[in-house]
Order: structure tokens, then sequence, then C-alpha cells
């Protein structure tokens, strides 16, 4: 082919997707970014809840001093570097046992999203009003009772917008998943413009797969929203 | 008063601050059994506060509670058992959002397993017949009137069979022409013989209902009587002048 001549539309996507197979790299690139993610969304949930009851309960209660302590600088180191410098410090530090680069990118931006959902469900927490927690200990509940029945569900409901958003923005950071060799949607653009030569189409296709993808998180998302908004307030 | 029993709760040099705020400066009572303490005074007269260390929520800072002989303020008592005889309605109902009216009601005595659900399911729908609420019991709180909200609370707080409520301003939040069904209800629980402690402004209330009003200011009970006594021939200056100024009623 001639690298002086604009190829047309047709040659670029021929190239880029049909030729030697190059259309399997978006395949896998696509079912490596949502096994991550979908990872990464259910560590951080847990991770993230059980961060934020313990910074609710030292709040509340006056105990886990050490443990808050602990969480209180976890949250600090995590939100104060870039997630990106997190995974290659996971991949060819910390984890380098772990010769799975998937699974050490679960674990990173799984303990990467349990900071930002325990402040979004922490605020979700502190949001229920005070006399809710009173009134629960007053009939006789313990705190955990009232926690769990009465405290949690509330909160849970009140951070669920904010959580959606930071799915969403979880889905888009696994994008950097290519600094530790794991092909991904983004990656996968890359490795086929390296061939191509062309930046365009390849990162375009990409763009769309990710716009899709969030299309329908998001539409997914909604849905479980309205479920469990239903009935409230 | 029948000074032969033995007191339900007993209060001893009760004192509590908050910092540097002395709130309360060393109260001493005695409680008994169908007694309908009301108890009136200035705000931040330190009424609010002594209600609630009765039932722990605010942890006193000096002398001795004892519910039924137990020793509140001893380390070793478990407060949720004592709470679960001794029940509150707050100023701001405090209902929960996301659950039902029944679900509310029976929240409590399930989860503490003292009833059955279906026990405590019949015995609320008891409660709520006596409230007049009934066509209310599978509704959200946010469908309620303010006063049904409270009388929701009241039953909610019946249906752990209490042996003392705790009223704290249970009629402040409410707008006025729902002041009255709510006193109608406690009036009527009155009447059954329960044991209550009652924080208002509500002095109708107290001529009608309390068995001793006690007045509390600066954080002592300066003055209590029965309510004739009370608001007839009052002694201490402070009283007096507290009288003259809510005497519209």
């Amino acid at each position: 082919m001639n690298m002086f001549l604009a190829k047309t539309l047709g040659e670029q996507l021929y190239d880029t997707l049909i030729k030697d197979d190059r259309y399997k790299y978006y395949i896998e690139g696509f079912f490596n970014t949502i096994l991550t993610s979908l990872g990464a969304i259910i560590v951080g949930l847990i991770l993230g809840l059980l961060i934020a009851l313990v910074l609710y309960v030292n709040k509340k209660f006056g105990r886990l001093k050490i443990l808050k302590a602990i969480c209180d600088a976890y949250i600090y180191i995590i939100r104060g570097t870039p997630v990106v410098l997190q995974l290659m410090i996971m991949y060819f530090v910390v984890l380098v046992f772990i010769p799975n680069g998937i699974i050490v990118a679960i674990i990173t931006f799984g303990l990467n999203s349990a900071a930002y959902v325990a402040e979004l469900f922490r605020g979700g927490l502190e949001a229920v009003d005070h006399g809710q927690l009173e009134a629960g200990l007053s009939l006789g509940l313990n705190a955990k009772q009232t926690m769990a029945k009465i405290i949690v569900p509330q909160g849970l409901k009140t951070s669920l917008p904010a959580l959606c958003n930071e799915f969403i923005a979880l889905v888009k950071e696994t994008s950097v998943m290519g600094y530790i060799a794991i092909l991904d949607i983004t990656f996968a653009a890359y490795k086929i413009q390296s061939r191509t030569l062309d930046a365009f189409v390849p990162l375009i296709i990409s763009a769309i797969i990710y716009l899709l993808l969030i299309t329908i998180l998001t539409l997914i998302l909604r849905k479980v929203e309205r479920r469990l908004a239903r009935g409230q307030r | 008063m029948d000074n032969a029993k033995k007191p339900i709760l007993k209060i001893e040099n009760l004192e509590k601050n908050f910092g540097e705020l002395h709130v309360l400066k060393g109260i001493n009572e005695n409680i008994y059994k169908g007694e309908k303490i009301v108890i009136v005074g200035p705000s931040g007269s330190g009424k609010s506060t002594f209600l609630r260390c009765l039932n722990f929520m605010e942890i006193p800072t000096k002398g001795h509670i004892y519910f039924n002989d137990v020793d509140l303020t001893d380390k070793n008592t478990d407060i949720t058992k004592v709470r679960q005889k001794m029940g509150m309605v707050f100023q701001h109902f405090n209902l929960f959002p996301h659950l039902t009216v029944m679900q509310n009601m029976t929240l409590a005595p399930v989860q503490l397993k003292l009833k059955t659900k279906e026990q405590a399911e019949a015995d609320a729908l008891e409660l709520l017949k006596k409230v007049d609420l009934v066509e209310k019991a599978n509704e959200y709180p946010n469908k309620l009137s303010g006063g049904q909200k409270q009388r929701v609370a009241i039953v909610r707080a019946l249906n752990m069979e209490p042996e003392v409520i705790l009223f704290d301003e249970p009629t402040s939040a409410l707008d006025p022409e729902m002041v009255g069904e709510v006193l109608n209800v406690m009036q009527a629980l009155a009447e059954t013989g329960m044991t209550m402690i009652v924080v208002t402004h509500e002095m109708s209330f107290a001529k009608r209902v309390a068995t001793r009003v006690m007045f509390m200011d600066e954080g002592v009970v300066e003055e209590q009587n029965t309510p004739d006594e009370f608001f007839d021939n009052p002694k201490s200056p402070r009283l007096k002048e507290f009288l003259s100024k809510v005497k519209h009623i």
C-alpha cells in the first residue's frame, strides 16, 4: 500500500478490523475491560462499605479508633496518587508474584474504587437523620441492629446515584490497563494503530465501544436505582 | 403518692455537663408506677436533657439512675435491655421512612425476639385501631400527616410493651390543628395506667393529665406539686414568673 496516499475509509476499516483478524483484539479487549470492571466494582463495593461503616461507627459511637486511623490513611494515599501508578506499583512490586495481570488489575482498581465508594457511602450514612439512630436505640435495638436495619438501608439509597457515577468512572479508568500489558478496549486500538499506522479509525472504534458499554451500564443502573427507590419518601 | 412502694425510677444526684456547660446540677427524684409526670420550664432549663438521661440517650456525667433497682450507670448494665422496657417518643417522630407503619411497629419486637412476627403484627393492628390508623398500616410514613406520624410513633413504642414512656416535647413540631389528636392519645394512654414522663409546653395537658408537675430551671427541679397546687399556688418566684408568661392558658 502506498504510504503517501490517503486510504479511503473503507480501506481503513478493512485494515483495522478484517485484515489478520484484527477485530479479535477488540473482542478480547472488550471482555477484559468488562471482567476487570465488574471484579473491581464488587471489590470496591464490599471494601468501600466496610470502610464507610468504620468511619460512621467511629463518628457516632466513638469506637474503632485504630481501624478508623487505618481507613483514613488508606483513603488519603489512594486519593492522593494516580491510579495508573498504583497499577504499576501493584503489578511490578507489591503483587509481582501474581503473574495474571487481570487479577492484579481487579485488585488494584477495586482497592482504588473502595476509597471513593467509602466516601460516598459515608456521606449517605451521615445524611441519615441522627434521630433515626436514637429511635432505633430507644426501642432497645443494639448498635449493630440499628445500623443493619435502619441506618444502612437508608444510607445506601441516598448514596446510590453517586455510586452509579463512580461505577461509570471506574469502567473508563480501567483504560490504563495497557500499562501492565493487558489488552483492553483502549490498548486494542493502540495495538492495531501500530500495525496499520492509521490512528483515526482504531481509536474511534474503541471510543464507540466504550460509549455503547457505558450506555448499557447506565440503563441497567437506572433500573436498579428506580427499583430501590420505590416506596420511599 | 404511695411512698411505701418502691419507685420504678430512682434518680440520685444526676448531673450532666456538655463540655463547660453545666446542664443538670444534681437531680434527686423518685418516680412511681402509674405516675404521670409533666416537666415544664423555660427552654435551656435542662428538662429535655434530664429526660434523655433516663434512657441513656445522654450519658450522665455524675449520679445514678435506677430502673427497677438496676443501676443504669453501672458499666455492666445492658442498656439495650433497659430501653426495651422504657419507650421514648420524640419531638420529630423519627419514624423509619424506609419501612411501612406496620414494619415500623414490628421491627424492634421481632428483631429482639420478644414477639413472633404474627404476634407483633396482631398487636400492632390492635394498637393502630386504638389510635384510629388501621387503614394506614401498609403506608409509608411520607403518606402521613404530622399528627398521624406522632400517633404511630406512640404505638410503635407501645408495641414493645414498656413500663414507662418518655415523651420529649411530642407536640412541639406539630401544626397547631394536630396537637389535639396527639394529646388525646396521650391522655387515653394515661388513663390505662401507663407510667409517663412528659416534657411539654402544653400547660393544659399538664393540668388535665399530670399527677405531678415539675418545674425545671437552670438544671434543677425548682418546684413540683400536684397540678392544682402547682398552677394555682406556685411558691418560688421563678415559677411564678414562668407561669405569668404562659398564663394565656
